[in-house]
């Protein structure tokens, strides 16, 4: 195997991560199936855009996806998502509508067309012997120190379990103290913040259109089904298998063989392991 | 004008599809013009081949056949891993519409690419603009009459019952993953039959016809016209459509205002707008109860009904870190009441668990006589001849209570042509006319009444008259008094005596009043920690000194 292809595989398996991560959050803890997941992704990857548009500076690119995203998600969890804890199904339809309607308006603003950016970082650096975008290089490595240090967090703090009290019954939670309406938003704002972020960093990687989302919504999805709800560990090997497969199939064959594989992958996994690699029982 | 209106019905009747498979078992696929799409590409390329009739027919034949084939699979394998997968199969129908769409761009040769197929004429030679809307016309009430039809037979109520109670179902022995696998195959070729008539009617194929776009679309008029009723989605198609054509154009904001519509619909009303109709509809005209019909003798079960032994062997369970079962052994009678008792978290409602197959063994096995049962899927216990009583009333609370009597019948009898009779309704066996029959049980004045009014001790009636009247040789009852006033209570015990005494049947009951364990049991299994403490008749059970000291609260 060529390190082009390795360093391939790292660039995929860590955006999938990325992006899979919100997913996880919001569909694993708060057991919303947020169809809108991929939404997220698509606006934070339209920051640079409004960043140059609004003449800014390019290290404002973090903020203003910041700005952009987080607001639009903490609106729609208190709107929307908030009468829908504990209603699964009816959440994958609300959400299918609001998937709908911030590609509508997305598309008003900045139109069908392709969109383009430029990284910050540009230039090549010599890894294993071939040239590789440098830019790629220090997403991975940022990438993968965010998760070692997320998971360091995760190991020592207990909101964790603190949302799944919140959702498995709320009024207990409430009256034990918990601050319901600020924990869901939060964890919320924080899953589609993540989601952005991955947006932003994969925009000058991918043409940037509103149509974008959908592909990352089905390919995080196939990577919580793999891996299993519930544990960082999980993401990542599902992460590891999802893009593994599909970056090598389509190396080796075509992309639609790759996207075929993994979604047999998927229903197989659904069929005869339906809790995922990391689930001991059944 | 007639062109547009037909254009609007072939959505309508893809939607009438989509309507079935979501309003009545709750399954929602988001990739239907996967259905479409193909059903309309293969129309496409036949009227270009410009075959004859006869052979066209039987490909189309073929093709649905392979379509319901695919859709049933498909749906079955992903629901028989979990109950609970409803929102990742619509995300797997909805990865396969894009997969489906991108291989028609680029599949140039067979599917004409990105510019499509076209250059064939319609059906029959009938000109779209005019004759073949008939055809449209005609395959609409066809859909539609099929529908109503099918709403008016047991197989309407069965997929309800999947929607508003599946492990019940499963323990009533209806394979629930197949029942919506045949659902989705039925929506299916519903939506083939749309895009074969599509093709025909536009004269172009494009890959949006298997698009993404289209699926949304056909979802969302479901959603709006209603997917509770039959002409739901076809009232939504048209009302959409002809909107969409006249605003589309001069009103900018237009899909924005569809996708407001969708999420309100989803959140305020779900019956759509025929909810509306029909509830202006009903205060003209109120809905008249109808009178029951004349019960007919159901057919024999088609179980083995000898008496048999239950065999534990060394049966252990285990949950994460949680040991709930450690090697339990015991071997009953074939005939006969055996009590189940032992302090809470003893493991009892988990050994019968083990024994419905809710729960897989991690070690040892059950026999029941020479079979072995453990860890079998739930909805093959009663093809064991086990039957089950769940410690919560387990019954269909949307559904009234002669049609939750009415599933129970068709328990371990249904066969293929009885979905499709109205008198499988009028079943009645000898064991469920014994419990209705007797003057106490409260059941008989509320037949009509939906189950979610009945107070809890009906509810336990009801749920032990559904488990009877399969007739089981092992009844399996999960604490058939909690919640009961003594009256209720003395009458449950009744019930159950008399139903071994007259079938001479194998009964196992949880129950944790003593005086009662004490008047119907033959034997008495203690559970304690996952084990067995002792397993006797009741007067020897009471002097065992363990079981003294776990009742009493001694040192063990």
């Amino acid at each position: 195997m060529s390190s082009v292809l390795l360093l391939n595989l790292a660039w995929q398996i860590s955006t999938l991560a990325l992006v899979a991560l919100g997913l996880a959050i919001v569909f694993g803890k708060l057991r919303i199936m947020n169809m809108a997941h991929g939404e997220f992704v698509m606006i934070g990857a339209y920051a640079p855009v409004i960043t140059s548009m609004l003449g800014l500076p390019g290290w404002l690119q973090l903020p203003v996806c910041l700005v952009t995203v987080g607001p639009v998600a903490f609106v729609l969890e208190r709107t929307i998502i908030r009468h829908l804890y504990g209603r699964m199904f009816d959440s994958l339809l609300a959400t299918w509508g609001i998937a709908i309607l911030l590609r509508e308006i997305v598309e008003l603003i900045f139109g069908r067309g392709y969109q383009s950016v430029s990284p910050p970082i540009a230039g090549t650096v010599c890894v294993f012997g071939a040239d590789y975008p440098a830019y790629r290089i220090a997403v991975i490595i940022g990438i993968l120190l965010g998760f070692i240090g997320l998971y360091w967090w995760n190991t020592r703090s207990k909101t964790g379990t603190r949302i799944k009290a919140m959702v498995g019954n709320p009024n207990l939670a409430e009256a034990i103290g918990i601050n319901t309406a600020r924990l869901s938003a939060g964890a919320f704002v924080f899953g589609c913040c993540t989601a952005g972020l991955a947006g932003l960093i994969l925009a000058p990687t991918v043409r940037i259109e509103p149509m974008m989302g959908l592909d990352y919504l089905i390919r995080s999805f196939f990577a919580l089904v793999v891996g299993g709800l519930g544990s960082l560990e999980g993401l990542g090997i599902g992460s590891g298998i999802i893009a593994g497969t599909q970056t090598f199939l389509g190396a080796v064959a075509s992309q639609t063989y790759g996207y075929l594989a993994v979604l047999t992958l998927s229903i197989l996994f659904l069929w005869l392991k339906p809790n995922g690699v990391r689930s001991s029982s059944r | 004008m007639a062109y547009q209106i037909g254009l609007y019905l072939i959505y309508g009747i893809a939607a009438q599809g989509i309507g079935f498979l979501w309003g009545k078992t709750g399954v929602l696929p988001l990739g239907q013009a996967l259905f479409f799409g193909i059903a309309a590409y293969v129309t496409a390329i036949t009227l270009r081949a410009e075959g004859n009739l006869f052979l066209n027919l039987a490909l189309a034949a073929i093709v649905l056949a392979v379509i319901a084939g695919f859709a049933f699979v498909l749906a079955a394998l992903v629901f028989r891993g979990r109950n609970e997968s409803g929102p990742y199969f619509s995300l797997i129908t909805l990865a396969l519409v894009m997969i489906a769409e991108q291989v028609a761009g680029t599949a140039t040769s067979l599917t004409g690419g990105f510019n499509g197929m076209s250059g064939f004429n319609s059906l029959g030679n009938l000109d779209p603009f005019g004759g073949f809307y008939y055809v449209i016309v005609a395959a609409t009430v066809a859909v539609s009459l099929f529908l109503f039809i099918l709403n008016r037979l047991p197989v309407n109520l069965i997929a309800k019952a999947v929607l508003d109670n599946e492990p019940r179902m499963q323990l009533l022995g209806f394979p629930t993953h197949m029942i919506k696998g045949a659902a989705f195959a039925f929506s299916a070729m519903i939506a083939a039959l749309a895009g074969g008539l599509f093709a025909s009617h536009q004269g172009i194929v494009t890959p949006t016809s298997t698009g993404f776009a289209l699926s949304a679309e056909l979802v969302i008029l479901t959603a709006v016209g209603g997917r509770f009723h039959v002409l739901g989605p076809l009232i939504g198609a048209v009302i959409v459509g002809w909107a969409s054509t006249e605003l589309r154009d001069s009103f900018p904001y237009w899909e924005l205002l569809m996708a407001v519509v969708f999420i309100l619909v989803v959140l305020k009303a779900p019956g759509g707008i025929s909810e509306l109709f029909e509830a202006a509809f009903r205060r003209v005209r109120p809905k008249t109860p109808t009178s029951a019909a004349p019960a007919v003798t159901a057919p024999e079960t088609r179980f083995d009904k000898t008496p048999r032994p239950l065999r534990f062997e060394d049966v252990r369970l285990k949950i994460g870190v949680v040991r709930i079962l450690n090697a339990v052994s015991f071997d009953t009678p074939a005939t006969g009441i055996i009590s189940v008792i032992g302090p809470n978290g003893a493991g009892k409602t988990s050994a019968l668990n083990t024994i419905t197959g809710n729960l897989s063994v991690t070690g040892g096995r059950i026999m029941l006589g020479e079979v072995r049962i453990d860890s079998r899927p739930p909805h093959t216990a009663l093809s064991n001849g086990i039957g089950r009583k769940l410690q919560v009333p387990s019954v269909f609370f949307s559904l009234s209570v002669s049609e939750n009597l009415a599933i129970a019948m068709m328990a371990g009898r249904l066969r293929m042509s009885d979905l499709f009779k109205p008198s499988t309704f009028q079943w009645r066996s000898k064991s469920l006319s014994d419990v209705l029959g007797h003057p106490s049980v409260p059941l008989k004045e509320e037949m009509t009444d939906p189950v979610e009014y009945l107070p809890q001790g009906h509810r336990q009636f009801l749920e032990y008259a559904m488990t009877v009247a399969a007739e089981p040789s092992i009844l399996l009852l999960d604490e058939p008094c909690a919640g009961l006033s003594p009256d209720e209570t003395a009458l449950m015990t009744k019930l159950v005596q008399s139903y071994q005494s007259e079938t001479s049947r194998l009964v196992i009951v949880i129950e944790h009043d003593m005086s009662i364990v004490e008047a119907i049991s033959d034997k008495v299994l203690v559970l304690h920690l996952g084990k067995v403490l002792a397993f006797d008749d009741y007067d020897k059970v009471r002097q065992n000194p363990q079981v003294q000291a776990v009742y009493s609260g001694g040192t063990k």
